[in-house]
């Protein structure tokens, strides 16, 4: 989580490495930085940067960050370190760089909320949401910065993400195009701190620690967080216990971390904080952007780009999705962990698609011809795809079904080797989910979570007694998944309560080898049936049917937990092996499920206790998968 | 990790070489290659290098090997002969001998070949015999001898220096038995406590165990050839042992393979082959070497001592203990291993200080040799130190329970129990991490590994408040009961090191010095073998059972502020190879008999697991 911060302070990546110091010198001798206080509707003053190029031989469009990560340096004279970015590209437009302290935070005045809920009817002044700072921000910016061109962009990613999604709902007419890159949409669906209302502890306690301090007074330091005493967060958690010893823990002035706690279901404190409320009638050019392979906000980047396609239909949508970590778009983009993307795509995403976008609807420079609805990079055979609907429109949902032997078959497909056996009544894989030996997330003893457990090699989890794993037959053809996959488990525990975590796998060939001219992590690892975890996603069984209204398990009774994972964009080439892994914990990622139905952010340690776990493969108690392949 | 390390040991490797040493033994020994009569007429090949220098009369030294005395031929020179390089410098009469039936001996090889306590004819022959009829054909042909023999080895050699010993010949003046295979179905190669160590001996007797029709230069092809970058992988697939006699593997065509796989109890073929029966009344000066982190003959060194000092209390027995893999004492220098910094050349200390001396001093009349009774390094706190018995005196055998909530202590205060499914398909690896051969460091490798997994129970102590040190033997005594008929239990003995432990500059990611639980001792017990190695039983299923054995000794102390760490489960894959968790014949059990069991661990009032351990008074 540390680097999660550092990412989003550094503002983007290391792309361009070459010609640093020429380039910070040309920029401090072309630009002039201005730091105003702009007066918001209700009198709250917002701090604001603004890079402005000396030349005026034409009139320049803006393009804004706004972030709650501070719009670090402080002082006219003290430049950001674009030139290591790929976005130097902008100056070198001459773009006039604005970023801005969101309300409450850093230097601006007001109070923070977190993911602040939208407004729809704004009826006086007071109503003010993210939307409307932005939209006077604009305004006030289109008035006192001379020289513009009366056109604005909007940029951010993570947090600034669910910013630029906020501006893009302002509404305000100078804002042509925005790009919301791994927004933050929903916390308690999707995005960082919950999945499907599964609490992510580990990224939630250690960035709520610094990122929820109460700031009352601007500042242009938020200080530490919590520095843990074990150096294994594996360890930590597990000896930290249930989550109320961790709120003991990370005190009682991160109020944020208190008020989660307060909403352990989709109620409507939740519901008022997704981000996805606001997005109808989206008037600028959008361009989505997300990592398939992104920690964080995966789900985001899919979702809010769905749900801008129905309900605002009539929206200039696009999205771009790459495999990439967090922000990996901003940086080297030909590898994650040890999976190699045989081309440098985050270079590709640069130079093809945002620079031409904001060039384009900033600028009125170039076209955007060659930028699809949706341009999606698709792991495994290592290809840009583009689209002109996501999911494809050719795609075909195919039931993936659950057999003895631990093997999986297509329903449609009769020429598997394997042949299942005559499925009994009650046939079924089990396993014993121990809260006290939840299965490790990751491989090896880390401090901080790491991003490249979503490629990471699964082989440390198939050897565990309390993870399943199922596999197709080797495969003859190339099979190409476009789209979201669904988990339908039928289940019993003999307990009231448990996760379920689904994962899809890409088993390498045995004799896999990447070739050296592939650019890679430079680390020896044996590739040979590589477990390349493709896609990942936890379901707390309780709200197998309503994520407003838990519901128990009866034990021993089977019960279908049927749930979506975030749309796949991989190829499992010929000779591969597709596999899918179910488990019952995630950890330290996910906090542990008590295994009992219960108010989990109320449990006590005693209240964790061992569960029995079956997934059903009977005729009639079928667990499936569905699955999106390409024809 | 592994290259992390590698990159240590390949850096020591280096450092030593020195170019001049290469023609040393060309320049002062004559080499001479021949066959040696033995009583049944069967002819040994050995090799003989003589010092040039006729000036004094030398000693032998000799060391006689299964694994090819070559370079072959009267021309070809080995570049480096002898125990170690000063005793080269030294200069003795070096001899190599291939044993009886292998490579360029004749006869017929036995495994471990058992000794014959009663001669009754020149047709019963042993190693003891061959060796006393070199010995003696060596005196009567080789000139300028002084009437003298050393003998050495390590490993098979070393069980063949041991194997000198009864029946000696009386010019066998010194003898340096080093990781000698002493007992593989108790405690060395083979079997631990029973327990079949599958990954090491499917490996080496696809080279060793193939059979012969004649003597030979070179045994050629392996017995099959197969290659794997993931061990755990490779047996796991392979399925039951017995799939190791399928067309693809041994097929049963190596003759030990069979015998290894034919004899599943302590039966006689074991108890002929155990050479500590026949350890009495030695006078033969003798240095016991072994390795802390030897993953094949830890037990041979220490009960080759232990033996013989029972056996033969006045004899001038030694025993030397370094923080060594098998036979890394002859290597040129011994600074580190995996994590472990000990902090000087510890080979090199052995070679010169201990070894030469040992020789020097009993074949030469050279010199003293004043090394203490047990010359050990004590891991943990990194120093040597001399003890006047081994184990030392100044011991107390304390016992520790295993308690709730993962805690272990010497408070007798317990309750509860603890248990775990263990399922043979999902076995509790040795190692983290893939690797094509066996993991040498898993010896001394951080167990988080295995902490997470749900199949392996822990428990730790508090915060050591002072330094804490083991010397000695520790023992296991478990009240298990298991819902099969029969399971496995691995005992490993942990160092837990502070939060405050540094990493190592640019460690990977995924390591992490901080918390690292380190290995200092492990074993496996197959259960059915509790109560005898000879005559197995079946568990009853729910109840109640003791389960005790030993864990091999350690010479470690535990720092202030580290924790002491105990791991039990029931796999240690594929070191040992996987038990059915139903009580039968392993070797022919098909892959439906393994069975996942769930074991339980009692610690309640009545039922008490306990470790017991030899803490060193202060």
């Amino acid at each position: 989580m540390q680097r999660f911060m550092i990412f989003l302070l550094c503002i983007t990546g290391t792309y361009f490495s070459s010609a640093q110091n020429g380039d910070s010198a040309w920029f401090r001798n072309n630009y002039t930085k201005v730091e105003k206080y702009i007066p918001m509707r209700d009198g709250v003053k917002l701090f604001t940067t603004f890079y402005i190029p000396n030349d005026q031989s034409e009139k320049h469009p803006f393009l804004m960050v706004r972030t709650p990560y501070s719009c670090y340096p402080y002082g006219e004279n003290s430049f950001a370190n674009y030139w290591t970015s790929f976005r130097f590209a902008y100056i070198k437009e001459n773009y006039i760089m604005v970023t801005q302290d969101v309300r409450g935070r850093y230097m601006s005045e007001g109070k923070f909320e977190d993911v602040r809920p939208f407004i729809k009817d704004k009826k006086t002044s007071k109503d003010i949401d993210e939307a409307s700072d932005t939209w006077d921000t604009v305004d006030w910016m289109l008035k006192n910065i001379n020289n513009n061109n009366g056109q604005v962009g909007v940029v951010g990613t993570s947090y600034p993400g669910f910013y630029a999604t906020e501006a893009a709902l302002s509404g305000h007419p100078a804002i042509k195009a925005v790009s919301p890159q791994a927004p933050v949409t929903d916390w308690f669906i999707g995005d960082d701190f919950h999945h499907k209302g599964v609490f992510f502890a580990m990224d939630g306690f250690f960035f709520y620690s610094s990122f929820g301090k109460p700031h009352p007074i601007p500042t242009k330091d938020y200080g530490e967080g919590y520095t843990p005493t074990i150096k294994d967060n594996y360890a930590f958690f597990l000896k930290a216990g249930a989550l109320k010893n961790l709120s003991a823990m990370i005190g009682d002035s991160i109020a944020f971390w208190h008020e989660l706690m307060k909403h352990p279901n989709y109620d409507a404190w939740w519901k008022a904080r997704n981000a996805r409320n606001g997005i109808f009638n989206v008037k600028p050019a959008m361009l989505w952007v997300g990592g398939l392979f992104d920690a964080e906000d995966c789900w985001g980047a899919w979702n809010s780009y769905k749900a801008c396609e129905s309900q605002s239909p009539q929206t200039n949508s696009r999205i771009v999705m790459g495999p990439w970590y967090h922000g990996q778009w901003s940086r080297e983009g030909s590898f994650l962990g040890n999976v190699r993307f045989g081309s440098n795509t985050s270079a590709y995403y640069q130079q093809q698609i945002e620079i031409p976008f904001f060039n384009y609807y900033l600028k009125n420079k170039g076209n955007v011809d060659a930028i699809s609805e949706a341009n999606i990079f698709f792991s495994g055979e290592n290809k840009w795809k583009t689209f002109s609907s996501w999911p494809p429109a050719s795609v075909q949902n195919k039931i993936l079904i659950l057999e003895d032997k631990n093997h999986l078959r297509f329903a449609d497909d009769k020429s598997s080797k394997i042949k299942p056996e005559k499925n009994t009544g009650n046939s079924f894989y089990e396993y014993t989910s121990d809260p006290a030996h939840p299965v490790p997330y990751t491989e090896g003893v880390q401090t901080d979570r790491t991003r490249e457990y979503m490629t990471d090699d699964q082989r440390f989890a198939s050897s565990r007694t309390d993870v399943l794993s199922f596999e197709m037959d080797e495969l003859s053809k190339d099979l190409t998944l476009a789209g979201p996959v669904i988990a339908d488990l039928v289940t019993s525990i003999s307990t009231t309560d448990a996760d379920f975590v689904v994962k899809l796998i890409d088993v390498f060939p045995d004799t896999f080898n990447y070739s050296n001219n592939e650019v890679g992590n430079g680390k020896e690892y044996p590739m040979g049936g590589y477990q390349m975890l493709v896609r990942a996603e936890i379901m707390r069984g309780k709200f197998r049917n309503s994520f407003e209204r838990p519901e128990t398990f009866i034990p021993g009774k089977p019960y279908h937990v049927k749930f979506e994972l975030p749309d796949v964009a991989h190829t499992f080439k010929k000779g591969h092996r597709l596999m899918i892994q179910v488990q019952s914990s995630w950890f330290p990622l996910a906090d542990r499920n008590p295994q009992q139905f219960m108010n989990i952010y109320e449990a006590n340690d005693a209240d964790f206790i061992k569960s029995d776990v079956r997934i059903h493969h009977a005729e009639s108690n079928q667990t499936t998968f569905i699955l999106p392949v390409m024809p | 990790m592994k290259q992390f390390i590698s990159c240590l040991l390949l850096c020591c490797s280096l450092s030593v070489v020195a170019q001049n040493d290469n023609n040393f033994v060309k320049e002062h020994f004559i080499k001479m290659d021949t066959m040696i009569p033995m009583r049944d007429g069967i002819k040994l090949y050995t090799i003989i290098y003589m010092p040039k220098d006729n000036s004094v009369t030398y000693p032998f030294l000799m060391e006689r090997t299964p694994y090819s005395s070559a370079p072959y031929g009267d021309t070809n020179y080995s570049k480096r002969i002898g125990p170690n390089p000063t005793l080269m410098k030294e200069k003795y009469i070096f001899v190599y001998q291939d044993v009886r039936g292998r490579y360029m001996s004749e006869g017929v090889n036995l495994e471990v070949t058992p000794y014959i306590a009663s001669k009754k004819s020149k047709k019963d022959v042993d190693e003891s015999s061959d060796t006393y009829d070199t010995v003696d054909w060596l005196l009567k042909n080789i000139k300028n001898n002084n009437g003298r023999v050393g003998l050495y080895g390590i490993s098979y050699p070393g069980f063949y220096a041991t194997a000198s010993l009864p029946g000696a010949h009386p010019a066998i003046r010194a003898v340096s038995p080093q990781a000698p295979i002493s007992d593989e179905f108790a405690g060395d190669d083979v079997n631990h406590n029973g327990a079949f160590f599958l990954m090491d001996n499917f490996n080496f007797m696809n080279y060793f165990g193939k059979d012969r029709k004649g003597p030979v230069k070179d045994y050629g092809a392996q017995v099959f050839s197969f290659n794997t970058k993931d061990m755990y992988d490779f047996f796991l697939r392979l399925g039951p042992v017995k799939n190791t006699q399928s067309e693809k593997y041994f097929n049963n065509k190596s003759t030990i393979w069979n015998e290894y796989l034919q004899h599943d109890t302590y039966d006689e073929y074991w108890k002929s082959r155990n050479i500590r029966n026949h350890l009495k009344n030695i006078t033969i000066p003798t240095l016991v070497v072994g390795g802390w982190f030897d993953a094949e003959d830890l037990f041979g060194a220490l009960k080759t001592y232990q033996t013989i000092e029972k056996g033969s209390p006045k004899n001038n027995n030694f025993l030397v203990m370094g923080p060594w893999t098998h036979g890394a004492w002859e290597s040129k220098e011994w600074k580190q291993f995996a994590t472990h910094d000990f902090e000087s050349n510890t080979s090199k200390y052995f070679q010169d200080s201990l070894e030469a001396s040992f020789f020097n001093y009993y074949l030469k009349d050279k010199g003293s040799f004043s090394a203490s009774e047990a010359t050990v390094f004590e891991t943990g706190s990194n120093k040597w130190t001399s003890y006047p018995s081994w184990p030392p005196a100044n011991v107390v055998q304390t016992e520790f329970y295993l308690n709730d909530h993962q805690k272990i202590s010497t408070n007798k205060e317990t309750t509860g129990f603890d248990e775990y499914v263990s399922d043979p398909n999902k076995p509790v690896p040795y190692t983290n991490g893939f690797y094509g051969s066996r993991n040498n460091d898993y010896m001394a490798e951080d167990q988080r590994f295995a902490s997470m997994r749900p199949d392996v129970l822990s428990y730790e102590t508090e915060e050591l408040s002072e330094d804490l040190t083991l010397t000695g033997e520790i023992t296991a005594e478990l009240q298990v009961s298991i819902t099969g008929t029969d399971a496995d239990f691995i005992v490993k003995l942990i160092d837990v090191l502070p939060q405050n432990e540094p990493n190592f500059k640019n460690a990977p990611r995924g390591f992490q010095m901080a918390g690292y639980q380190r290995l200092v001792r492990a074993e496996v017990m197959r259960g059915k073998f509790r109560n005898s190695l000879e005559k197995p039983e079946a568990f009853l299923p729910g109840v109640v059972t003791q389960v005790k054995f030993n864990l091999n000794d350690v010479a470690h102390t535990f720092k202030k502020g580290h924790k002491l760490m105990i791991q039990v489960q029931s796999s240690w894959f594929p070191l040992v190879d996987r038990n059915p968790q139903q009580f039968m014949y392993i070797a022919a059990a098909e892959a439906h008999d393994f069975k996942k069991a769930t074991i339980r661990l009692y610690h309640d009032a009545e039922h008490k697991s306990k470790i017991t351990l030899p803490i060193q008074k202060k």
